[in-house]
């Protein structure tokens, strides 16, 4: 009915020649081109908001824990009991907004390319043994049973040491908070051999709520948690298993997970003994 | 003649009154005097006019690597005796430039109140006081 149409976006039609369709076709690649492009460039101006942003928010924070633990040490006067405890209070809050803010800083670093990893050599035992220590009050307080296995023949590993803690500290945080009272939580670490390299294989794992097959890609991205609602129980950034992937990943390694709904979960990852660059 | 102020002096380098200002409150409260420099231009002249008994030195600074502060006074009668590094990274490369630098300690931000407490005696000897 139409009398003229343009070419572009009438060339499918079956009087179009060829050619006309191949070029319609040149054209509209390279519009999804341009359009990808543009999108990347937002997605790198978001992530570098985000690592600017958190950077930002950790100066002033950091002035809050400090004026409170001046006053927790009594530099400025006796406390009471009660000024005790709320000071305690301020400084806990603040101590866990500023490792969330570190860890949004991390994962904008991450999806940034920033990250580097500083690598030296390492006994993983001492790492679990370190990230054991600062996790024992939670464990305690929630009457968990946490059990750690190294086995003898454990090679040391070319790794940075804070990275591979914060690895470990983030699968085993989330151990504890998805077990309810009274479970099983274990780390264990051994020798692996696998396509002609050597790695050390470490699982973390838990006796907790488990994690149905269908979450198992899904809980590795970015933002992502199985309950995602409003009156969730579980509160946190949805990024410590998105900032362990790409740490492990840094390293040359790799990360998975076996679990079932109701049958606890084990995650497990590797970590070359050699660093390959 | 006038009594000179034998409190032992510390020199504080960082460029966010967030960090200088409840250090401030720390050390002046603890018997020692307390001078702020916000640049690595500015915490050299303070070395060689004020000849600071301990520096914190921030390793990120507006005009450049804090670390160059020593670099700069490598040598000279106002490097500070005692330095110790504030830094927002603990990686270990992070602790071996500092300390390849010539600082005695790195402390992580927020700088942790009770270890600073705990070292500054061994950090600051008292001065002796002249007869
Ligand atoms: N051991 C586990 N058992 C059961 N579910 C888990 C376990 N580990 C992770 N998950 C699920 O994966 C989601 C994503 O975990 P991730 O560590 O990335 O973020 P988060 O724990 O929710 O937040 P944050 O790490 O900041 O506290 C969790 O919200 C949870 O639903
Ligand atoms: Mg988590």
């Amino acid at each position: 009915m139409t009398a003229r149409t343009d070419e572009s976006t009438n060339a499918l039609h079956p009087s179009a020649s060829v050619e006309a369709r191949l070029a319609a076709l040149e054209v509209a690649h390279q519009q999804a081109l341009r359009e990808i492009a543009e999108l990347k460039g937002r997605d790198t101006l978001k992530t570098q908001f985000l690592a600017n942003i958190s950077h930002d928010l950790r100066t002033p924070l950091t002035a809050i824990i400090t004026h409170a633990e001046i006053l927790r040490e009594g530099i400025l006067g006796e406390l009471s009991t009660r000024q005790h405890e709320s000071i305690a209070g301020i400084i806990s809050g603040g101590r866990r907004l500023l490792e969330m803010v570190g860890e949004i800083l991390t994962y904008a670093r991450g999806a940034a390319n920033q990250l580097e990893i500083a690598p030296t050599e390492v006994a993983v035992g001492d790492v679990i043994e370190q990230v054991r220590r600062l996790n024992e009050s939670l464990v305690a307080r929630k009457e968990l049973c946490l059990e750690i296995r190294v086995a003898s023949d454990v090679p040391r590993v070319i790794a940075d040491r804070e990275k591979l803690a914060h690895i470990l500290g983030n699968l085993l945080g989330n151990a504890i908070d998805f077990t309810p009272a009274g479970g099983r939580v274990w780390i264990r670490a051994s020798r692996q051999h696998e396509e002609d390299r050597d790695t050390v294989l470490v699982e973390v794992g838990d006796s907790g709520i488990g994690i149905a097959a269908d979450h198992h890609e899904l809980i590795f991205q970015e933002f992502a948690q199985v309950d995602a609602s409003a009156s969730r129980q579980h509160h946190g950034t949805g990024l410590g298993l998105t900032i362990a992937r790409r740490l492990v990943e840094l390293h040359g390694g790799r990360i998975w997970l076996e679990s079932e709904l109701g049958h606890g979960s084990r995650f497990f990852f590797t970590i070359p003994t050699q660093h390959q660059a | 003649m006038t009594k000179e102020d034998t409190r032992p002096l510390v020199l504080i380098v960082d460029d966010s009154p967030h960090v200088t200002g409840p250090l401030r409150i720390l050390f002046e409260e603890t018997g020692r005097r307390v001078v702020v420099a916000a640049s690595i231009v500015s915490a050299v002249r303070a070395c060689e006019t004020e000849r600071p008994d301990l520096m914190l030195l921030d390793v990120s600074l507006p005009d450049g690597d804090g670390l160059s502060v020593l670099e700069i006074l490598h040598g000279t009668r106002a490097l500070p005796p005692v330095t110790v590094a504030l830094t927002g990274h603990d990686d270990d490369l992070t602790v071996q430039r500092c300390r390849a630098a010539g600082c005695r300690d790195v402390l992580l931000k927020p700088v942790p109140v009770r270890d600073l407490l705990r070292h500054a005696a061994e950090w600051i000897p008292e001065r002796v006081v002249s007869a």
